[in-house]
Formats: structure tokens, C-alpha cells, sequence
């Protein structure tokens, strides 16, 4: 290696406090000890919300901090790199929240010199926050306030060149669409949760990112490059490529109409009537609508895929995706199989800023709830809300943005929404704890459904992705045999050993999400596992940290993420539950090939799989974590959560 | 030797230029790199890998004063010789393509000398294969 730069000291992160009123900045180091025990990431966001979040904060308060935390490897090769996480109280669940997204945001913050970055407080007028070479700069928002995603990066691009990374708010974080995402460079979704809505709330229109301004150091280059070489060429062998660079999630499709588990008509059914949804799958389409391959910064595979419609009634629409989130939510869930129309959806919500996975599930709870002559046009603004009327969908969407009419109650998610219609309408609102599952058939995925349930944020599938289940690939069903130990095991429809299906995937995805790798470089490939990424970290850091530390780390993490929703009114088992039809009505197509045992998530089997699971965790079986697992794993400073409980 | 660039395939991910700053410095940093994305529209994520191209004329080692550039027998890459080079920035007016930077700090001229022939670049780009070796 020549012209080695000698750093010993590597910086162990530095943190921003922003007071958005004053426009103060506050800069905060962090020690070795402090990175070792929350990694980076989504550990630095859980450990800092714990700390700056007030108890009982409400999630509009200006209080409640916005933490944009950087994964512990951005801005190095490591592959697939470059994610970052957002954290906050979130607006759906009342809990916490956090959102992980690619683009080039993680690894331009970090090469900026920041770990993380904090917004405190509301700015008293539209703004946005400029990082350069300089500092932290706060400008006047005026002339992108209102204006859609596209309209508002285009307007960066012109005023400060081409070499910055964004992430920007569209009108529905601006009107508080309690769904409502930030948009990472154009595409790339900060989608679920609602962490769009807290930035319009605090006046934030962007933040914007000069690219490349300073440099990340390693503290054992050799041992670093040995350890990335490694964990390419595990990714590059995996079975999941070159599917997922050539088609993108979209590919999915194929695998869930083959198991008849396609989320249909609002979940009602796992399969479209009369008709195939193999049209709709990315291998389809990919030759004839993708106008690019692209990838978030650093990853060597390269999921992300932009398309154009180039004729016809959707001509001209363009954007990233769809991804196969938003052809079942925006499409097969709510009966539209028309792909250019599910593409001008996608591409609405992408400009407006907002969920596709909870707007297309709020507007596929108000089909049925018409379905079932609750509701009729009268209420909905005289628009026809019948399935498969993809007309009436794109003009909802953009109620909803605008919080107009009928949109203003849909902005308040499917769980609010059927509170004020009532009529049983909450039995067909596809949510928990608030938030709306994202689109896995949970009665056809046991092991997804337990992770959906004890997930922290809510319902869905980027708490742990246990892809094992369906063992679509040898190395999934490898992973699936070395945990279940028996491959007759590697099945998504039983409910045998998913606690620890989900205890592994849940605690790797930790660690993805804080080293700010791509959860499809460690739980969709298993190409990066914990020997390698504590390989990573340890020559990163130069701090010793082996594959067993890394995973008690994680499980501290999650567990910190637990406690924080017990000190905020999550009642424990309670609230670890599933949609209500999920646990309730049998999937007609999963009777007919499994029976009607295995055709629903009941209540006794959720329960069985939560007792195995709080058993693993260290767990009671209120669902909270005992005080010696607390100090076991170091989170002393949060027993007092549980000693206040056993008071009430 | 020479990298083949296919624009239309880049996916932007600048793993390329992470891969490149590593390999000769040791550190991550893209203003170290030999290998820069240019874009064209960005809401079209239009990138444009640029790279010496180890052109016949070698213009940049016609320009250089102190004879610090040189062209390698073995692969056709152009070497610096660093104690030599007085940071002038001659090879950077000199090539036509736009091929060379100059490191920050110092003014060493960076160019891509295909890593001895086996480049960092190519290893990170096999799927998009928007950056290739040709023998």
C-alpha cells in the first residue's frame, strides 16, 4: 500500500445537537466505550432518544428530538454500507420509531465529519439545514415550501450543484400526514412510521449534504481490507444474486403467488380473482420500464431500479421502484392490477412524501369498509372507492397529501381512521399498535408474524426478516437447518422453533442497522453474518469486539428499544399482537393447502410463540425484561422504568 | 491494459471510488480517488465514471517539467513518481480528457495506474460491470 496515512487516533464519532429556534449548534464527542456498546446507528439513535426524549413526550411536540444517526461503517467499502437511521417518537405508534434508509445520506454525513445528527426544538418558519466544509448552516425554506419531491431536489441541484445528498420532506410531512416519509436523494424512502411528519412538525423542509467534503479513517487498514474482501466474496457467491441486482425486490411476486399468500382485496385473500399477478412481477417488467439500475452509496449489489412509463395514459411518469412493498400495497391489496397504474401510485408517494405501505393499506381499508356499505360515496367526496378503481386511489393520494376532504381522516392512518367510523371497521384495519403491517401474508409466514408482533416500531418485516422460512435460496435453508436443526423445520406456514428463527434474524438485523449495512447483505443473502461483521467493526474501530460480543451488544440494543417503549406506555404482551384479522380469519387459499389449523395466527399459538420467545430474551412473561438481564446487559440506568410500573 | 467504462450500467453506488482511495492511501476519501463519478441529471441518476484512459499520446508525461510521469511498459498505466512531481498541475492542463486530479494536500497528481493490473474498481463493479479490464 503506498502513501499509507498514519492515523491512530481514530475519531470516535461526533454528534451535532442543532436547536433548530436558535440556530445553535451543539457538537458532542462520543467515547470507545459508549460505540462499543450501541455500535453505531440505530444503537446511537435508540441510546440518544433515551437520553434527549422527555418521558411521556408527545410526538408533535417540538421536544421530541429527530436523530439522523449514521451506521458505524458508512463512508467505508465495507459492502452494501452505506445506511443510515433515523430515530424519534413516533406519530403512528405513540413509541418508538426507527427508519432506515440508503441513498448516498449515510456515507455523505459521515465523510462531513458527523455520527449523528440531532434536531432539537421547531424552527419558528420553513427551513433547511445545509451541511458543508463549514458547518451547519440553517436557510429560509420559503422558495420549496409546498413543493413535491422532485420540484424541491431539482431546486438543490440548481442552487447548490450536483454534488450533495438530500433528504427532503414532500407536502404530506408538511401537513402532518401522520404516515408521511423523508425522501434520501429523490428515492430512496425513509418510509414507515411517520418520520416526514415529525420534521414538517419541526418546520424542516431538508437536509442537504455537500458530497465528499472530508475523509473516513480506519484504525487497522489491513485488517479492514481483508475483512471487506471476505464479506464481497461471500455476497458475491450468494444465491440471492443476480436476481436481486437484475429485478429488485420486485421479483418477490413470483414467490408469493406461487405460495398463494399475494396480500388481495385488503388481505382477504392470497391471490387475485380470476386472473394472474405474474404480469407484476419485476422479471416481468424490468426489460420494458427500467430506465436505470442504480444503488445506494457503496453497495455492490444494487437493488434500486428507476422506471418510465413512455406511453400511453400514465405517460411520463417516473421514479424509483415500484418496489414489491408498493405493488401489493398500492396494487394486488387494493384489486389494481394494472402495473402503470400501481407505477403512477408509487410515483405519487414518492413525491408527496408519504408511506406506500400505509397509504395503500388506508385506502384498501376504506374499499372494504365501501364494500360493506358503511361508508358510501356521500362520505368520500363522491369518489367511486371501489376495488381496483385506480382513478379513485391516485386522487385519495393526493387528498390524503393535501389532507383534503376525506383525505384528512385517512391521513390519520387505518387505526384512528376506524375509531371515528366505527362499525367494526377496526377488525379490517390491517394495524397494530397503529401502525399497518407491511404486505407479508403473516398467516402464511409464522415466523414473520412473531417478528411483526414483538417488533418495536410495529408491525413489519424490517425488524427481522426471516426470509429463512421459505428457504428460497441453499443459504437460507442452511441458516434454517443450523438453528431449527432440522430441515423438515425450514417452512413458513408451522410454528415450530420461531422464537429462535426470529431471536437470531432479529439480533443480525440489529446489527446490520447499526453498522449501517443493507439488511439484504446479512438476512436476504447471508453473506455478511456476526463473525464477519465483528471482524469489520473491531478493525474499524481498532477496539476488540468478537462475533459473540457483537450479538450481546445487538440484544441490548433491542432490548433498550423494549424498555424504551415500557417507559412510554407499551403494555408489554399486551401490545405484542397482530392485526386483527390476521389472528382471526383463515386465508381461504392457505386452508385449502395446509389446513384451517395453519390458516390464521391464533391467539393460543401467538401466545406460545411469545412464551418461547420472552424465554430466550430473558424475558417475564408480561413481556419485560428482568433486572438481572437489565444489568447483564449493562442497562442499569433503565430499571428504574420497571420499578415506576410495579408502582402504578 | 485498459478500464472499459460503460456509463449507461453505473449505479452510482461509488464503491469504485471507495475501493480506489482505500487501495493507494488507506483512508476513505473521495477527493483521493483516481476515479471520479460525473453526473448528468441527477433526478435521472445519470453516472459517468471517469478514469485516465491511458490515451497513445500520453500528453500529460509530454508536459510534465521534472519528468516525474512516466508510462508503464508492463500494463500502458502512467506512473508518478512522487519525489520527482513539484505539484505544477501541468499534466492536469495538459490532458485532453480530463483524467487527472490533484491530490489535496500535497498536489500529487492522481492517476489510475490500474493497481499494478489487477484494479480495486473492477473487483467492486461485477454485477453492474459498468467498469471492466480490457487485456
Amino acid at each position: 500500500m503506498e502513501g499509507v496515512i498514519e492515523i491512530t487516533n481514530r475519531n470516535f464519532g461526533r454528534i451535532a445537537l442543532v436547536n433548530l429556534p436558535t440556530g445553535k449548534v451543539d457538537q458532542k464527542e462520543i467515547g470507545a466505550e459508549f460505540c462499543t456498546k450501541y455500535l453505531g446507528g440505530r444503537g446511537l439513535g435508540a441510546r440518544l432518544l433515551w437520553d434527549l426524549a422527555t418521558i411521556g413526550v408527545k410526538p408533535f411536540s417540538a421536544e421530541n428530538p429527530l436523530i439522523f444517526a449514521c451506521g458505524a461503517l458508512n463512508g467505508t467499502g465495507a459492502p452494501c454500507s452505506g445506511r443510515l437511521t433515523v430515530t424519534t417518537k413516533g406519530p403512528m405508534t405513540g413509541g418508538y420509531l426507527k427508519s432506515n434508509v440508503g441513498g448516498r445520506l449515510g456515507i455523505t454525513l459521515r465523510m462531513a465529519g458527523y455520527d449523528a445528527l440531532v434536531l432539537l426544538g421547531k424552527r419558528a418558519a420553513p427551513c433547511y439545514l445545509l451541511i458543508d466544509e463549514e458547518g451547519i448552516h440553517i436557510k429560509d425554506a420559503g422558495p420549496v415550501w409546498g413543493k413535491g419531491v422532485k420540484d424541491t431536489c431539482a431546486f438543490f441541484y440548481q442552487e447548490l450543484g450536483v454534488n450533495i445528498s438530500t433528504a427532503c420532506i414532500g407536502p404530506a410531512g408538511e401537513n402532518l400526514v401522520r404516515f408521511a416519509s423523508i425522501m434520501v436523494d429523490a428515492y430512496h424512502a425513509l418510509g414507515r412510521g411517520g418520520v416526514g411528519a415529525i420534521m414538517g412538525s419541526k418546520n424542516v423542509k431538508a437536509l442537504v449534504i455537500r458530497e465528499g467534503v472530508g475523509a473516513v479513517s480506519v484504525a487497522d487498514p489491513r485488517g479492514f481490507g481483508d475483512a471487506v474482501a471476505e464479506s464481497r466474496d461471500a455476497l458475491y457467491a450468494d444465491g440471492i444474486q443476480p436476481d436481486l441486482y437484475l429485478y429488485g425486490t420486485a421479483r418477490d411476486i413470483d414467490l408469493l403467488e406461487k405460495f398463494q399468500i399475494l396480500p388481495s382485496y385488503n388481505h382477504q385473500r392470497g391471490r387475485l380473482k380470476g386472473q394472474s399477478a405474474a404480469h407484476l412481477s419485476g422479471r416481468r417488467w424490468s426489460d420494458q420500464y427500467v430506465t436505470r439500475r442504480t444503488a445506494c452509496g457503496g453497495c455492490i449489489y444494487g437493488c434500486h431500479r428507476l422506471t418510465e412509463v413512455s406511453s400511453g395514459p400514465y405517460q411520463g411518469t417516473f421514479s424509483g421502484g415500484p418496489e414489491a412493498e408498493a405493488l401489493t400495497s398500492l396494487g394486488t391489496a387494493n384489486g389494481i392490477t394494472d402495473l402503470e397504474a400501481i407505477m403512477r401510485a408509487n410515483e405519487i408517494c414518492n413525491d408527496l412524501g408519504m408511506d406506500v405501505s400505509s397509504a395503500g393499506a388506508t385506502i384498501g381499508w376504506l374499499m372494504e369498509t365501501c364494500e360493506r356499505g358503511i361508508l358510501g360515496k356521500e362520505d368520500t367526496d363522491g369518489i367511486d372507492v371501489v376495488w381496483g378503481n385506480a382513478k379513485a386511489q391516485e386522487t385519495l393520494l393526493r387528498k390524503i397529501a393535501g389532507r383534503e376532504g376525506i383525505g384528512d381522516l385517512l391521513a390519520e392512518g387505518t387505526k384512528r381512521a376506524s375509531e371515528k367510523v366505527g362499525n367494526d371497521s377496526w377488525k379490517w384495519a390491517l394495524q397494530a399498535r397503529g401502525l399497518e403491517q407491511t404486505k407479508v401474508e403473516l398467516r402464511g409466514a409464522k415466523g414473520y408474524a412473531l417478528s411483526f408482533a414483538v417488533n418495536p416500531r410495529g408491525p413489519d418485516h424490517l425488524h427481522a426478516q426471516v426470509l429463512t422460512e421459505f428457504g428460497g435460496t441453499p443459504e437460507a435453508v442452511a441458516k434454517g437447518i443450523e438453528i431449527t436443526g432440522d430441515e423438515k423445520l425450514v417452512r413458513p406456514e408451522i410454528y415450530e422453533k420461531r422464537a429462535e428463527l426470529v431471536r437470531w434474524h432479529e439480533d443480525m438485523y440489529t446489527v446490520s442497522d447499526c453498522l449501517g449495512i443493507c439488511s439484504f447483505a446479512t438476512t436476504a443473502a447471508y453473506g455478511i453474518d456476526e463473525v464477519k461483521s465483528a471482524k469489520l467493526f473491531q478493525a474499524f474501530y481498532g477496539i476488540p469486539l468478537d462475533a459473540e460480543g457483537i450479538m450481546r451488544n445487538a440484544k441490548g440494543i433491542l432490548t433498550l428499544e423494549r424498555m424504551y417503549n415500557l417507559r412510554e406506555g407499551h403494555r408489554g404482551r399486551l401490545d405484542d399482537t397482530l392485526p386483527w384479522r390476521v389472528i382471526h380469519e383463515e386465508l381461504p387459499e392457505l386452508r385449502e393447502r395446509v389446513g384451517a389449523a395453519l390458516s390464521r395466527v391464533s391467539p393460543e399459538k401467538l401466545a406460545e410463540m411469545l412464551d418461547a420467545y420472552y424465554g430466550l430474551q430473558g424475558w417475564d412473561q408480561q413481556g419485560k425484561p428482568s433486572i438481572a438481564t437489565l444489568t447483564e446487559l449493562g442497562l442499569d440506568f433503565a430499571i428504574s422504568v420497571l420499578e415506576r410500573r410495579q408502582a402504578k | 491494459m485498459r478500464l472499459k467504462i460503460n456509463p449507461k450500467k453505473c449505479t452510482g453506488c461509488g464503491s469504485c471510488m471507495l475501493a480506489c482511495s482505500f487501495a493507494h492511501n488507506g483512508v476513505f476519501d473521495l477527493r483521493r480517488s483516481r476515479i471520479h463519478l460525473l453526473k448528468g441529471n441527477p433526478l435521472h441518476k445519470e453516472f459517468i465514471p471517469h478514469v485516465c484512459i491511458q490515451c497513445a499520446e500520453a500528453f500529460c508525461v509530454q508536459a510534465c517539467p521534472t519528468g516525474a510521469l512516466s508510462k508503464s511498459a508492463e500494463t500502458g498505466a502512467i506512473l508518478v513518481e512522487e519525489e520527482k512531481c513539484v505539484g505544477c498541475g501541468a499534466c492536469v492542463d495538459a490532458c485532453p480528457y480530463g483524467g487527472i486530479t490533484l491530490q489535496p494536500e500535497r498536489r500529487i497528481p492522481l492517476i489510475c495506474n490500474l493497481c499494478g493490473g489487477d484494479p480495486e474498481c473492477v473487483k467492486v463493479c461485477r454485477l453492474p460491470q459498468a467498469i471492466t479490464v480490457i487485456p
